[in-house]
């Protein structure tokens, strides 16, 4: 195992939020807020890594219907499918979590590094190539994956890099550009990892949940994997609850899981909720939506990299709207224009709605938002005018009454957090 | 089929496409362009030529599709 000398910049002097499960724990078995699953432990729970075949691999991969857990969704088989058998091929585990309501990622670094670890020597063995990449923004999930890799004897080839942590700097691409010595920033044109990654060569990319699912399902095996979960999605995932929920931290729940029963939420109740964080979306009704990627997807409110929260109903939930969306535009990484000058533009116009402005600032943000959409080289500006555009629609109530009488009369209670905790 | 399309990390906002097709290029109110949607006519797939050509930024491309 190599470091890459890149100046860590994050400190470490948090405390994970709770672990929880609903139902038996799968990627988070043995582990707890303050208990790290070291090598033993893990082989205890998990058993041997036996190597698998590609084409075990692919066809297991398939069989599950595994999705990528960053944030995209795209099915894992096919990504796999798409790669070169060839030793100049990377394997990159995407581990810059960015964003700042999002700790699964962490979680899984710091307590369960050897999952991630089994997931991608797995597909590296399938690929016959040795070079493995973690990139991680925070030194405590470094140090705990480094101390992962001196743990084992199989993991001499892989290299953890530190990387900037800004909120567009976590995107797959932007992570690339910067392992390969340009700016951590999105490009130009799309072009896909597994044809233009690290070195210029096919890379197998992906997030920090999605190589502890591959580990678990080269543990399992297919069938066992998908012994919970949904017909559509089998398995587990991991969400992070923010706010007033009635388990905040970081849950793995079994796929097909309604929302209701995660929040607690009676039928009917309307109280406004955050689905698939700053990216994602404001709902009012939750009575019918699950936790499954497409089934959220269709419902319009897809669960990005799974952060769910809800703000209570003593606070205020138009200031953490406000103050959410400055951080999207102070994050506007300022290469392309309609996101550079329009996000900060979005931003003033909601801290307006929040002031009680009335409708002319109301129109011009409108305006704004149909502006930005789709215009700029990666999904932040869409995301975040998801974001805006949502709850201006289902806090529509709190909104009348801000422009009445400028003010809803709820307190800030600071829910939603806005600086990355490292 | 031709379609126009703008690399946003490129461009600078110069405003110059918008000039050179206005039949499908707008300006939004910080200066850079909002392309129509959906296809190019033939008839004016050399003008987009000419435009992203013309871009000093080499932000604007015709692709085929
Ligand atoms: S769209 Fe915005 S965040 Fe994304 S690369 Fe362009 S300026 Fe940066
Ligand atoms: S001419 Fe080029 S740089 Fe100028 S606005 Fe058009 S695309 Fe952007």
């Amino acid at each position: 195992m190599t470091m890459t000398d890149v100046p860590r910049i994050a400190t470490d002097h948090d405390r994970l939020p709770p672990v929880l499960a609903f139902g038996a724990p799968r990627i988070l078995a043995g582990a707890a807020q303050d208990r790290r699953v070291d090598l033993a432990a893990h082989r205890t729970l998990h058993g041997a890594l036996v190597p698998r075949s590609r084409g075990w691999l692919s066809s297991s991969l398939a069989q599950v219907r595994m999705k990528g857990r960053g944030g995209a969704a795209f099915p894992v088989s096919i990504k796999l499918d798409a790669m070169p058998n060839a030793r100049s091929a990377s394997v990159l585990v995407n581990g810059s979590e960015s964003e700042p309501a999002s700790w699964k990622d962490r979680v899984i670094m710091r307590q369960c590094p050897h999952l991630i670890l089994d997931g991608a020597l797995t597909i590296a063995q399938a690929l016959r190539t040795k070079r493995i990449t973690i990139a991680v923004h925070d030194a405590a999930s470094a140090r705990s994956l480094e101390q992962a890799c001196r743990e084992r004897s199989d993991a001499s080839s892989v290299t953890i890099s530190i990387t900037g942590n800004a909120f567009v700097g976590g995107e797959i691409r932007a992570v690339i550009n910067g392992l390969n010595g340009g700016r951590a920033l999105p490009g130009g044109r799309r072009v896909l990892p597994t044809v233009d990654g690290i070195d210029h060569k096919a890379t197998f990319a992906s997030n920090v949940e999605t190589f502890a699912q591959i580990g678990l399902l080269a543990l399992l095996g297919a069938t066992e994997y998908a012994r919970v979960g949904s017909t559509n999605e089998p398995g587990t995932t991991l969400v992070t609850m923010v706010g007033d929920v009635p388990f905040p931290g970081v849950i793995e729940v079994p796929i097909g899981i309604p929302i209701a029963s995660l929040l607690q939420s009676p039928p009917g109740d309307r109280r406004a909720v955050l689905i698939g964080g700053y990216h994602g979306t404001w709902v009012d009704h939750i009575d019918h939506l699950v936790v499954e990627r497409d089934a959220l997807r269709i419902a319009g409110a897809p669960l990005n990299a799974g952060v769910i929260a809800r703000i209570s109903a003593d606070h205020c939930a138009l200031v953490e709207v406000a103050r959410v969306t400055s951080l999207l535009a102070s994050e506007s990484a300022g290469q392309c224009g309609p996101c550079f000058f329009g996000l900060p533009a979005i931003a003033r116009g909601v801290q307006s709605m929040v002031e009680g402005a009335g409708s002319e600032p109301m129109s011009r943000m409108v305006r704004h938002l149909d502006t930005v959409s789709g215009r700029g080289a990666c999904a932040h500006p869409d995301g975040s005018v998801q974001f805006v555009r949502s709850a201006m629609l289902t806090l529509d109530a709190e909104l009348r009454q801000h422009t009445e009488h400028g003010t809803c009369g709820r307190i800030d209670g600071h829910v939603l957090p806005v600086v990355a905790a490292a | 089929m031709s379609t126009l399309r703008v690399d946003w990390t490129r461009c600078d906002g110069h405003g110059l496409c918008a000039r050179l097709l206005p039949e499908r290029i707008a300006l939004d109110e910080w200066g850079f362009p909002i392309i129509a949607a959906g296809e190019l006519d033939d008839g004016l797939v050399r003008a987009a030529r000419r435009a992203a050509q013309a871009c000093p930024a080499l932000a604007l491309r015709v692709d085929k599709s």
